[in-house]
């Protein structure tokens, strides 16, 4: 067929255009968004409750940690590798920003801290982030260890960190009053908090680094073809590394804004966030082969997620219920979109 | 004529179409019991489609074959050596962390509800393996082997697997002279104990020291099958390879500039011996040799993307250390293998042309989109790419149209070397000589380029000055003109004229 | 090419980089035994003992080690063969409750222990299934049991109950403590011994059997294995079904050590099989392994963190599990890449 297709084209001069067709990834982000309104609207039929404003912004508004975790999870999977460590990394850098921002002198160990401003816990409890970003950048381009493995060691390294930090528990006394700020500031005189807007705006920008920019673009070279992207003049190692600390840059934030929302740094928050922030990529679209997939099917992955859950609790399903539903989710979205993907190719 | 034995393999009027090329025309001929048949052809002749037919991995259009006078059709690998024809593919397919007795059983094993059971199976193998080569140890682990060594293990699984024939493709690529030795008296060996061997391989002399008789194709057609002391010598076979004198279509070009661009002095690795060289500006240079002769060690080398040692200048400045800085100083690489190094196959060309350039599309680091359209628009024009978007993923075009993808890129690229590694493997004809065009307008408008190419006609048609390489050393280089000596080209890079590397 | 003349002599380093490679393993179980003895455990009395190597403090380690002990050799096979189960964690909490919900309804120990074995095949068939016959990637196939296996035991277990246990009418049987904590040879319980079984059946079964021999050809060259007419498919399928078993295994020894049905028990255990396996010299890139390299690695992890309880508080028991799953990648691909450039 493709050489019919040559010699026709050889015969008459065609022009090409710019556009007419969707591609691939486009197709699959309709989809995920047909079907994330599509169940959107059977839960508000058969769910009571359901159809409400504020559950369309709760579903937005509740997941807004997972979604941002979501941003460095989906860019690293473009490229082919897994990320794992976001929910290791959430809690230690919640639990060394508010260890930073703790008064020296408390009663007892876990009260006292080093008694640093707060900007300055903040930006010290990113550094941490990062390091643990560095880290699986080290292992997984130095020492060629699979991403996964990796990322599983680093997720236990750093939930390990901040377990010793706390003693295996919480710290949240002893912190100066403008560290609560951050999470719980409302903006534009609603309820919607200052780290919803942070999610947006994280939303928007990485959309635009995906779409228009140079970076976004080495990232789906390498994820297509690392060994064409090197002779291509790209330096894999080095764009790998920035995704890395990208993404440990992004959960350092999530976990800085949810200890000031909670005001403590809490060794388990963010258990299994690191999963969540994963399904809700592969529900968006994104292969883990690499080289496909993107934020904005990641969004509406979550939106699905959301509204499978919400939906859930709304027939007063047992939260045991998440786990069960997660997994069959995922199933039917690896599975359609490699039927949908095939049938679309023939 | 009463008295001859049935042939081991018989092929009747074989044919394989694809899709707009007939790979195999109407083939016939057959191979005798207990002989090394060896099968040449030039690249493109359908040897690999004949193999793969034989193995199995293609059915025929139409035609038969026989083996030992049973019908043959295999549909798999699997089919075909349960009907006695093993292959030695190129790259290795034994299991480097069992042992040698291991491997040598491996699918064959006997055993009992699960657990294997020792029985004749395992002296037989281990038999076979000491008969063709005693020093290699059976209870090594393969991962110990040489290469060389591995290449035998599973020669000897195919013989002790019961195969009559086995096809052996280009066995010697990769093997020192000594290991080619010591591979050839295991070959004898194989065929004193009722093993046919069918050897494929471009080395004539080794042709010569090996077999019992030939087989040649040339574009997709049987030629001749002759015993081989009834052919005079490499000469001959040359001719009945070639068939007409080389196509020759080329005319030496004014363009060429005295001015020096690029100087490899002392290039050695693994494979390369103390290569040097030098291009010119506005020059096509051709590197010719056979597989495994250093010409893609040599590109990947002036493209920086693996170490040599060795000094490589290019505008009087060192390259660099990766191909970044080799892009970057105005080098350009067309990869040897399309799919796997050249092409972002689930990319849409407008994404595959833009890679090696992103600076000029791009203003601090964002794309300047309607440019990006405009770019991929002007090249697949330009290299009149037939695609009806610049949106379509490259993976859906055909395969010339995707060598003009990668060929786009490195153009994009706005190098002044284009180093050019098979450009036109698998790539019909229309397209290859649109591609030669291509590679005349750039080098007329001062862009050297160096072709590396396993097809004589090929760099007879576009270079002026043809590099030949042999087992990794440069042995001569050859002025292209309307006197260029087509055979004793052919003669020298297929050793048939064995001279000292110099 | 730089091996291309070696002959199949071995010099006197070659031998002792192999000698290392194969014993490095007992000298590490070795070493660490002898710190955790030399540590001063006065200060601590967790389990009523002054010393490490006291008897009553090696029999409640080996008691504790039985479910790691189960499950290591069978996920090391199926490494082998280069894939990779992360569901093996779930599986195991789900046969822990399945276990504990068939005998606190008055099924007798055997039929309760050969239902939950049936089960755990079928947990493993599941994977099989996903990942042979639907092609879906092993970690991703296996995530989503993962979270499939998690979701049904916490399904099982009633609404506001943590775990399947006495009360409520129902009393666990007297002899569901039995199994993995009475002791019966050596004062250690039978669910030692099966796991000690387990793992003879796994050295066995890779030395001597068609699936061992297979699993290596799978992992080692996929291509090779097929052409020489090996069913792979076949052979990863089985060997997630034994992962599945001995997972169910696990589960039982766990639910009954504990004395109850815990959804949540099995949680992490991947990441330990991960840890011991890649800790026994397995590559993650398949072909090399063995079942009891394995199992003495499980041994080192179990002495470590029970012996670290008394030196150091349990809250740096994750940090001490994420730095050695890292320093054993690290190591394991120092190894491959110096036998790659020898």
């Amino acid at each position: 067929m493709s050489v019919s297709a040559s010699t026709d084209a050889m015969k008459s001069t065609v022009t090409p255009s710019s556009d007419r067709r969707v591609g691939d990834e486009t197709f699959i982000t309709m989809l995920v968004a047909c079907v994330a309104v599509g169940l959107f609207v059977v839960a508000s039929l058969a769910v009571p409750n359901f159809f409400q404003p504020l559950t369309m912004l709760n579903l937005v508004t509740n997941n807004w940690a997972v979604i941002s975790l979501g941003v460095g999870v989906t860019f690293l999977l473009v490229s082919g590798n897994f990320d794992l460590s976001v929910g290791g990394i959430v809690a230690l850098s919640g639990v060394l920003a508010v260890w930073f921002a703790q008064a020296t002198g408390g009663v007892n160990a876990l009260s006292t801290g080093f008694g640093f401003p707060t900007w300055l816990a903040i930006v010290c409890a990113l550094c941490g982030a990062l390091a643990i970003g560095a880290l699986n950048a080290l292992f997984v381009v130095r020492f060629k260890v699979p991403s996964i493995i990796v990322t599983l060691g680093t997720m236990l390294v750093a939930r390990g960190i901040a377990q010793v930090i706390t003693q295996g528990s919480q710290r949240n006394t002893n912190l100066p009053a403008d560290f609560g700020v951050l999470g719980n500031l409302t903006m534009f005189g609603t309820s919607v908090k200052l780290p919803v807007i942070g999610m947006a705006i994280l939303l928007a920008v990485a959309v635009f680094i995906e779409r228009k920019t140079v970076f976004g673009r080495l990232t789906y070279w390498i994820g297509a073809n690392p060994v064409a992207a090197r002779l291509s003049g790209i330096d894999n190692a080095w764009h790998v590394t920035k995704l890395y600390l990208f993404s440990a840059g992004v959960a350092g934030m999530v976990g800085i804004l949810l200890a000031s929302e909670f005001k403590s740094g809490f060794s388990n928050r963010g258990t299994l966030m690191e999963f969540d922030a994963l399904v809700i990529a592969l529900l968006g679209g994104v292969a883990i082969a690499g080289g496909f997939g993107s934020v904005i099917g990641m969004f509406f992955g979550a939106l699905i997620l959301g509204v499978v859950t919400t939906a859930a609790t709304g027939l007063v399903l047992s939260p045991d219920w998440q786990f069960t539903l997660k997994a069959i989710a995922v199933f039917l979205a690896v599975t359609t979109q490699t039927w949908a993907l095939a049938r679309r190719h023939r | 004529m009463t008295a001859q034995p049935t042939p081991v393999l018989q092929v009747e009027g074989l044919t394989k179409d694809f899709p707009g090329v007939r790979a195999v025309d109407d083939v016939s001929f057959s191979i005798e019991r207990s002989t090394i048949h060896c099968l040449v052809g030039e690249n493109g002749a359908g040897k690999s489609t004949l193999v793969k037919m034989l193995t199995g991995a293609l059915r025929p259009t139409s035609g038969t074959m026989t083996v030992s006078g049973a019908p043959y059709e295999p549909h798999n690998p699997n089919d075909a050596r349960r009907g006695g024809i093993a292959t030695l593919f190129q790259e290795l397919h034994v299991v480097d962390q069992l042992t040698v007795q291991e491997n040598l059983t491996l699918g064959m094993e006997r055993s009992r509800f699960g657990f294997l059971v020792s029985s004749d199976l395992d002296d037989r193998v281990v038999g076979t393996l000491a008969a063709i080569e005693p020093s290699i140890d059976p209870s090594a682990r393969v991962s110990s082997l040489s290469v060389a060594q591995k290449q035998i293990v599973e020669i000897a699984r195919a013989a002790s697997s019961g195969a009559s024939v086995i096809i052996m493709d280009e066995p010697t690529a990769a093997l020192s002279e000594r290991e080619v030795e010591r591979l050839f008296a295991v070959i004898r060996r194989l065929r004193e104990t009722d093993v046919t061997v069918i050897y494929i391989s471009h080395k004539l002399d080794e042709i010569f020291e090996l077999g019992d008789a030939v087989t040649v194709l040339r574009d997709g057609r049987h030629i001749a099958t002759r015993p081989l002391s009834q052919v005079a010598g490499p000469p001959e076979l040359i001719e009945m390879m070639i068939g007409r004198a080389v196509l020759q279509n080329y005319t030496p070009r004014t363009t060429v500039s005295e001015e020096t661009v690029l100087t490899a002095d002392g290039l050695t690795n693994d494979l390369l011996k103390d290569v040097s060289f030098h291009i010119k500006r506005g020059e096509v240079v051709g590197f010719y040799g056979l597989v495994g002769a250093g010409k893609t060690e040599i590109a990947r080398a002036l493209f920086a993307a693996d170490k040599v040692a060795g000094s490589i200048e290019f505008n009087g400045r060192p390259v660099g250390r990766s191909p970044k800085d080799a892009i970057r100083s105005g080098i350009a690489l067309v990869p040897e293998e399309r799919r796997t190094q050249g092409l972002f196959t689930s990319l849409s060309v407008r994404r595959n042309i833009s890679v090696m350039n992103t600076r000029k599309l791009s203003s601090s680091g964002v794309f300047r989109s309607a440019d990006e359209k405009a770019a991929a628009i002007e090249y697949v024009r330009k290299l009149s790419i037939a695609t009806d978007s610049i949106e379509k993923y490259a993976e859906k075009l055909s395969g010339g149209n995707q060598q003009k993808v990668v060929l786009a890129k490195c153009l994009f690229a706005d190098a002044d070397l284009l180093l050019l590694d098979e450009p036109t493997r698998g790539v019909d004809v229309g397209a290859k000589t649109e591609i030669y065009d291509i590679i005349r307008r750039l080098a007329d408008s001062g862009t050297s380029v160096a072709v590396f190419s396993s097809e004589l006609e090929e760099v007879l048609g576009i270079c002026d000055r043809i590099f030949l390489l042999v087992s990794g050393s440069l042995a001569e280089e050859v002025k292209n003109g309307p006197d260029a000596d087509a055979a004793h080209i052919l003669n020298v890079v297929t050793g048939g004229e064995r001279r000292a590397a110099p | 090419m730089s091996n291309a003349h070696t002959s199949a002599t071995t010099t006197f380093g070659d031998r002792a980089a192999r000698f290392a490679r194969n014993y490095y393993i007992y000298f590490v179980l070795v070493a660490v035994v002898a710190l955790l003895s030399l540590a001063n455990l006065d200060r601590f009395d967790l389990f009523e003992r002054g010393n490490f190597l006291n008897p009553n403090n090696i029999i409640n380690i080996l008691r504790v080690s039985a479910p790691l002990l189960t499950l290591a050799g069978a996920f090391t096979l199926l490494m082998v063969s280069g894939y990779i189960d992360l569901s093996v964690g779930s599986a195991m909490s789900l046969s822990a409750v399945v276990y504990a919900l068939l005998a606190i309804n008055g099924t007798p120990f055997l039929a309760a222990f050969l239902i939950t074995m049936v089960v755990g095949a079928g947990l493993g068939s599941i994977n099989g299934f996903l990942v042979v016959r639907l092609k879906i990637t092993p970690v991703i196939a296996t995530l989503i049991t993962l979270s499939l296996f998690k979701g049904v035991a916490l399904l099982l277990v009633e609404d506001g109950v943590s775990a399947i246990k006495s009360g409520g009418g129902l009393k666990m049987p007297s002899w569901f403590n039995d199994y993995g904590r009475e002791g019966v040879l050596l004062s250690l319980p039978a669910a030692f011994w099966v796991a000690v079984l387990v793992t003879a059946v796994l050295v066995i079964a890779q030395n001597r059997t068609l699936l061992g021999k297979y699993a290596a050809a799978t992992g080692g060259n996929p291509t090779a294995a097929k052409l020489s007419g090996i069913n792979t498919g076949k052979v990863v399928f089985l060997l997630y079904v034994i992962v599945g078993v001995t997972a169910a295994l696990a589960g039982i020894a766990r639910s009954s050590f504990m004395s109850l049905g815990d959804p949540l028990s099995g949680d992490g255990m991947e990441l330990t099989a991960i840890l011991v396996v890649l800790l026994g010299g397995t590559a993650f890139s398949g072909g090399e392994g063995r079942v009891l390299r394995s199992f003495i690695g499980a041994l080192i992890i179990m002495a470590l963190t029970v012996g670290m309880l008394t030196l150091v508080p349990a809250y740096y028991q994750t940090l001490v599990l994420g730095t050695a799953l890292l320093a054993a990648a690290a190591s394991n691909h120092l190894v491959s890449r110096k036998e790659a450039g020898s």
